[in-house]
């Protein structure tokens, strides 16, 4: 076998970010190899400048805010650093070739498919319209989009998300490049859509003999994918070997920090929650979406988002109600805590229908059942300070605004956090920090029920694990019941004693935890855990931090 | 090991330092709030500068400028002092430009917020009368309502806040749309904050910057309004006004511009503090706006 060069060699490549940020350089001394037909996975948590690694080998970083500081990048042997614009031009998209992690905002709402497609070769190549049309059309068809001739005439919208990731992908590859840069490219995707995609993405580099840098967070998708694993850490690269090695034995205690944090796929014990007594129960829920016309416009298609929705949560139970995007489950969150009028159907909170409540019975209503919102950034108000966003709940039921107070203080410390934070804004805090604002805020009216609406999917990995944590233990403390929506199978496993799986506004399957992901019924939930990435590695456990 | 999410940052300089230092790197709003300050102390220091009735009779008419020490910006055709004009005019264009936006704003805000927030019928009745307003020229409803009203100070500065509340209305509209539904709102709701104090604790302090920003434009329009009505003859006489001067030195303009020049500087140097002072709160109240 003839030694042929690596495909991309990257030495000591170091990135300056402008004065005032918040270290010097996002990158400092990374080196990276990939050889022709290998798949090595960049991982790190937001703000380790994983991402920027990507812009620089593209030559894209926005300068000169933010420029190359020192180091080298090869590919194929032949210098990146210093070319010139234009050539650089060439070399994108002939040679490297970047798939994005939106593929909605990557590619133009006012062009079809294969016009974008056709663009490509256009710029790149010499071949005819016919000959163009004939690769853009087989390149659809490698891709695995059901029916590529009229694929090729659809608008990006017309298309689902899974197919406009695969309609990227087929722009990437369309000219056989040899190094293709994946930005996170499964991230916005469900799990069933992220599998499909992570093994084309392996199937088409294994034809094609490519070089993949793929960029994630997700230790699950690692395990999927990758064969090589270069961990990053504030932009100085911990670790890197082989993905068995880094995965099951990793050796800096940044890796196994991070790798502890991934919540395993074994459920909790099972708890004798069916005998407590029900704190919360919906009955035949309905929800439809008319999309409203104006005052002369007529109605148009509605969209079920609930139909018939049957449920019961028990006094110091976690019920995780589990599905992919448009099952409808953030919906059900938003009627019980009757946030969206619901059109049909009972929530009963202690016996009491919160849903034919009076407006004034309502409000009061409110303070036996909390929300604990998906983007913590967005649900704290940010001209409050964070002792009057906590005490704001019982100070609106009559509480002394002086003691709510002093009772917000104290909570900072149930969620640990210090009590120094109160006067801060929420701007002041990282993500995990603002989400334990939000939960203090939720525990403020000591509610009977916590609904937690994808409470942490926002959130890094070892923050995630960090907040998880501290929602079982205030459970188990307060003896709270809470009903926890989430995509994310991993987590419910981890926190909830029994789930429910939705699949367009139905519950397909409900059950113990621990039952449903060792013996699912249903075909969907079957699909659904065979779909988790990495479901066949077991994170290894380290228990060496008491964190 | 992970940093544990615990540790906080270091805690931020107080709002006031770090919008005053926003503030100061704009060079020209700088200058903008210094007119504005001169402005203001001419308005504060007009009973000093001259004790008397800038109305009377203070020398020989049409004196010009720099000749006689006792009316050093000249005199009108009817011997009042020019710079006395100018100084009590000053508190007059302050009056009209605080008073009218305060209304204008008053009644933007409350319109756009209730259509803005609930949305449906409520919104569809006042966007349309909102368009109705809108529809009719600022400058000739005001004649209207002036005509209608009298030409007293009160009246006009009345009518000048109720010709200019549309764009503040659609703005805030605009601002209550996107933020009625961010996730604080559910939370305040879910906390069973009433609709009155989500609309005015929890929504419009986050809706108040372009608020404060536009809020500049509409006091220069306001005291630009006012110089016209004055330059029509329109204007309350028995005040002071340097809208009033420049329709009066129209009369002298060949023989005299100064009657008419000086009155004119002072109104478009106040106008442009307004204009430079909204540039720089802009700067300040909305940073990532504008990326350096």
């Amino acid at each position: 076998m003839k030694k042929t060069p690596p495909i991309l060699d990257i030495k000591g490549l170091r990135i300056a970010l402008p004065k005032g940020a918040d270290r010097s350089f996002a990158l400092e001394g990374l080196d990276l190899t990939i050889e022709p037909g290998e798949i090595v996975c960049l991982v790190g948590e937001s703000g380790s400048g994983k991402s920027l690694c990507a812009g620089a080998i593209m030559g894209l970083l926005p300068v000169p805010h933010v420029h190359i500081a020192g180091g080298g990048i090869r590919f194929m042997g032949d210098e990146l650093v210093g070319k010139s614009e234009s050539e650089m031009r060439q070399i994108r998209g002939q040679s490297i070739s970047m798939i994005f992690q939106e593929p909605m905002t990557a590619l133009n709402p006012q062009k079809t498919v294969g016009w974008q497609i056709d663009e490509v070769l256009r710029l790149h190549t010499n071949m005819n319209r016919a000959e163009r049309r004939a690769r853009a059309v087989e390149m659809l068809e490698r891709v695995h989009i059901p029916d590529p001739e009229s694929a090729y005439n659809a608008y990006p919208h017309q298309i689902s998300g899974g197919q406009r990731q695969r309609v990227m992908i087929a722009m990437s590859l369309a000219l056989s490049p040899k190094l293709i840069i994946a930005d996170e490219p499964t991230t916005a995707l469900d799990v069933t859509t992220q599998l499909q995609i992570l093994k084309l993405i392996r199937e088409l580099q294994e034809q094609d003999g490519a070089g993949v840098l793929f960029i994630t967070h997700d230790f699950g998708v690692v395990a999927e994918i990758a064969d090589k694993v270069a961990v990053l850490c504030q932009g100085v690269m911990v670790e890197q070997g082989p993905a068995d090695q880094v995965l099951n034995h990793p050796r800096h205690p940044y890796t196994q920090a991070l790798i502890g944090a991934v919540p395993a796929l074994t459920p909790p014990p099972v708890k004798p929650v069916l005998n407590s007594p029900v704190v919360l129960k919906g009955t035949g829920l309905k929800k439809t979406f008319a999309a409203r016309g104006g005052l002369l416009s007529g109605k148009r298609k509605a969209v079920v988002a609930v139909k018939d929705l049957t449920f019961q949560l028990h006094e110091g139970e976690t019920l995780g109600v589990v599905g992919e995007s448009g099952s409808g489950k953030t919906t059900v969150s938003r009627i019980v805590t009757r946030l969206l009028e619901c059109d049909s159907g009972k929530v009963e909170l202690d016996g009491k229908d919160l849903l034919a409540c009076t407006p004034r019975e309502l409000r009061a209503m409110r303070s036996h059942i909390q929300m604990v919102f998906q983007d913590p950034m967005a649900s704290l108000n940010p001209r409050k300070r964070v002792v009057d966003l906590i005490a704001q709940g019982p100070i609106v039921h009559g509480a002394d605004p002086a003691k709510a107070r002093d009772d917000a203080r104290r909570l900072l410390e149930l969620v640990e956090l210090s009590p120094a934070a109160a006067n801060r804004f929420p701007h002041e805090f990282s993500g995990g920090q603002r989400q334990r604002i939000g939960i203090a805020r939720a525990l403020a009216l000591e509610p009977k029920v916590i609904v937690a609406d994808e409470p942490v999917s926002a959130l890094d990995v070892s923050v995630q694990a960090q907040v998880l944590r501290l929602l079982a233990d205030l459970r188990d403390r307060l003896n709270l019941s809470l009903l926890f929506v989430t995509h994310d199978l991993r987590v419910a496993a981890q926190l909830c004693d029994r789930i429910i799986v939705m699949q367009k506004g139905e519950i397909v399957e409900s059950g113990i935890t621990a039952e449903v992901f060792a013996n699912p019924q249903h075909p969907y939930t079957q699909n659904l855990l065979s779909s988790i990435p990495g479901r066949d590695w077991t994170p290894p456990s380290f228990r060496t931090d008491a964190a | 090991m992970t940093n544990l999410d615990a540790e906080l940052s270091p805690p931020e300089p107080p709002r006031l330092l770090v919008f005053w230092r926003r503030y100061k790197r704009n060079r020209a709003a700088l200058f903008g709030l210094a007119i504005f300050a001169i402005v203001v102390l001419m308005a504060l220091t007009a009973g000093i500068v001259d004790p008397g009735d800038p109305l009377r009779r203070a020398g020989a008419p049409l004196t010009p400028p720099f000749v006689d020490m006792a009316t050093p910006l000249g005199t009108d055709q009817l011997g009042r002092d020019v710079m006395s004009g100018i100084f009590y005019g000053a508190r007059i264009s302050l009056l009209i430009g605080v008073v009218a936006t305060l209304v204008a704003i008053a009644i933007g805000v409350v319109i756009g917020a209730l259509s803005g927030y609930f949305g449906g019928w409520v919104d569809d009745v006042l966007m349309r009368i909102t368009e109705a307003f809108q529809t009719i020229p600022n400058f000739v409803l005001l004649l209207t309502l002036v005509a209608i009203l009298g030409s007293k100070i009160e009246w006009i500065t009345l009518a000048i806040g109720i010709v200019s509340w549309t764009a503040p209305a659609r703005m805030v509209r605009a601002e209550f749309m996107s933020l009625r539904s961010r996730e604080f709102v559910d939370a305040a709701r879910n906390l069973g904050v009433s609709n009155t104090s989500i609309i005015f604790r929890e929504i419009l302090p986050n809706a108040l910057p372009p608020i404060v920003v536009y809020a500049s434009v509409i006091m220069a329009l306001s005291i630009l309004l006012e110089s016209a009505l004055a330059f029509l003859a329109l204007g309350d006489p028995n005040y002071a006004s340097w809208g009033n001067m420049i329709g009066q030195g129209r009369a002298v303009l060949r023989s005299a511009p100064y009657c008419a020049v000086i009155p004119g500087i002072a109104i478009v140097l106040t106008v442009l503090s307004f204009s430079l002072l909204g540039e720089g709160l802009n700067d300040a109240l909305n940073p990532r706006q504008k990326k350096q």
